[in-house]
């Protein structure tokens, strides 16, 4: 038997709720940004499961950007999170809740 | 067997992921992360993507994980603490929130699963890094020219955000930073005398000394 696309866009889904349950119960910001990481590998996995079954190379080179977008957002989120620790002495988020720094 | 492997990878990414979702402690999510992503690697393999499971591997479970785990140490964060749920009237309208979206995606997944067979069976080389290659030089050179701008502003961005205060002064010295120089290391004529001044800088540390006009004191370059 076969894996079939339909189980590849299944555990993708699966993966992406778990990612928004995460981000909507988790007050920690350095959870949330964990979270919004694993979103992004759901997506990721669409893709790559798409171009696999469609014979398509495109699919793949999405991702390959998703992926420099996600580092991107690693570095400069991080730099906020330490900035908002450095401001606040907390992680919490409703502790943010201003867009002060 | 490629269905039993993706059976396996598939409940270890699920297992990971609830796992991160659970752990109140940051550091233990971030390691449920990290099995997320190799269990994700490893299902790129079985759909014949072996670049973008490399570069899974790298990026994601390395270089991010590294810099997510370096700042969970390096801020010292603690467990979060159990705090009342607010808004309790709220759960049954998310629970129905919840049946209505699960509904959907089984509507969409019966749907994909009626769908016309795709064409599988020859080996193809979509997945090779010489076809990912060529698809990124050629057609989407412009997409890959804009995310080498994206990086460069991420890296300023990322040193604009986590400096303290303003750059290092012009009258600072070599060394920032409050410590202390043994004498023998500013004045090489002085073996014997292992007295210690504390100061923020070699110079300062020098005229402390006294050594700072001396014949044989050095100069940093």
């Amino acid at each position: 038997m076969v894996p079939q696309l339909s189980w590849y866009l299944a555990l993708s889904a699966v993966l992406f709720t778990t990612g928004v349950v995460g981000v909507m119960i988790k007050r920690n910001v350095i959870s949330m940004f964990m979270c919004i990481e694993l979103m992004l590998n759901a997506v990721n996995l669409t893709f790559v499961a798409f171009s696999s079954f469609f014979r398509d190379v495109t699919g793949q080179l999405f991702v390959f950007i998703v992926m420099t977008v996600a580092a991107a957002e690693a570095a400069v989120g991080l730099g906020i999170i330490i900035s908002i620790f450095r401001n606040r002495e907390s992680l919490d988020v409703d502790d943010a809740s201003t867009l002060k720094l | 067997m490629l269905a039993l492997l993706f059976i396996l990878f598939a409940g270890m990414a699920v297992g990971c992921a609830l796992s991160m979702v659970a752990q109140r402690n940051p550091l233990y999510s971030a390691i449920s992360l990290i099995g997320v992503f190799i269990s994700l690697a490893c299902l790129y393999v079985t759909l014949a993507a072996p670049f973008i499971a490399a570069v899974q591997v790298i990026v994601y479970a390395g270089a991010i994980m590294v810099l997510v785990v370096f700042v969970i140490m390096l801020l010292n964060v603690e467990e979060e603490e159990r705090q009342p749920v607010r808004l309790r009237t709220l759960v049954p309208i998310a629970v129905a929130l919840a049946a209505v979206f699960f509904a959907e995606t089984a509507f969409i997944i019966f749907f994909v699963q009626t769908s016309p067979a795709t064409p599988t069976g020859s080996v193809s080389d979509v997945g090779l890094t010489s076809s990912i290659g060529t698809g990124l030089f050629t057609t989407y050179l412009l997409p890959f020219e804009i995310t080498s701008i994206l990086l460069l502003m991420a890296v300023v961005g990322a040193m604009t955000l986590a400096r303290r205060g303003g750059l290092i002064g012009a009258n600072v010295g070599v060394v920032p930073g409050y410590q202390s120089f043994a004498r023998e290391v500013l004045d090489p004529m002085a073996t014997t005398d292992l007295t210690q001044v504390e100061a923020r800088t070699s110079r300062e540390a020098e005229e402390l000394l006294g050594v700072s006009d001396s014949p044989h004191g050095h100069d940093e370059g």
